[in-house]
């Protein structure tokens, strides 16, 4: 039977605190016999996807949580923030050329999740947002 | 997983080699923009940042080295990355990076392809 483990963290808005969710993930990770290549660019996604939680979601108390499933096969990570949600089709695609020049050089953080992921939902509205992304690990 | 961040610094020649250790966020970003802001302004467009042993980025400190890279190009200078690992080599990759900076296996391969 496929060993399947999961783990639920609430992270307060602190500065590098989305270091907090990588240790858990490497650490289930760790458990499952997962090589430290495989989950380089979950890394990523978790990075960029508490970044944009805790920068975007505008709410009052921004703790956001996040939740993960976990195969030797695959990851899904939830994020949750009790923003006031967005429309991920009003977020503009950055362009490294437009950059160039610019004053604003940021404003990765959707690309890199949308490129990455096997798997993307955005569920967001005026109570916040839920972001799930599938990254396979074989 | 510490967000400490380390960056060591060395001429080689007319190259500046920047090694970072430890995350690179905001912090990490701006520390790197600073020690290249220094050589800069001494006349140094060539530019190495060795990042193996940061295994951990974010796009916010990349957005510091866009800037580092957009200077260098503005006076036909260059930015090479080495040492990268996978996945931070795809972030770069996904950003469009590579599109007016290097990238190398070792600091060697860099110092000599200017």
């Amino acid at each position: 039977m496929k060993e399947k483990i999961e783990l639920m963290i609430s992270l307060p808005k602190i500065p590098d605190i989305e270091l907090v969710a990588l240790e858990g993930m490497d650490r289930m990770a760790n458990h499952l016999g997962i090589t430290d290549g495989k989950i380089g660019e979950a890394r990523i996604l978790i990075t960029e996807a508490v970044i944009n939680a805790f920068e975007h979601s505008g709410a009052n108390k921004p703790n956001v949580l996040v939740e993960y499933e976990m195969t030797r096969e695959k990851l899904i990570i939830y994020i949750r923030d009790y923003g006031k949600g967005f429309n991920p089709d009003d977020v503009e695609e950055p362009d490294i050329k437009e950059k160039m020049g610019s004053t604003n050089k940021r404003g990765w953080g959707l690309k890199l999740i949308k490129t990455m992921s096997d798997d993307l939902t955005i569920e967001s509205d005026d109570t916040g947002t839920k972001i799930t992304i599938v990254k396979n690990l074989v | 997983m510490s967000s400490e961040f380390n960056l060591k610094s060395e001429k080689i020649d007319d190259v500046l080699v920047l090694t970072t250790a430890g995350y690179i966020n905001n912090v990490g970003g701006e520390k790197i923009a600073e020690e290249f802001e220094k050589h800069f302004s001494d006349g140094i467009v060539k530019i190495v940042i060795n990042i193996a042993e940061s295994n951990v980025v974010n796009s916010i400190g990349i957005s510091y080295l866009i800037e580092i890279i957009e200077k260098l190009n503005d006076s036909n200078g260059k930015l090479i990355f080495t040492n990268m690992e996978p996945a931070i080599e795809k972030t770069l990759t996904i950003m469009g990076l590579f599109n007016f900076a290097g990238k190398a296996a070792s600091v060697e391969e860099a110092t000599k392809s200017f």
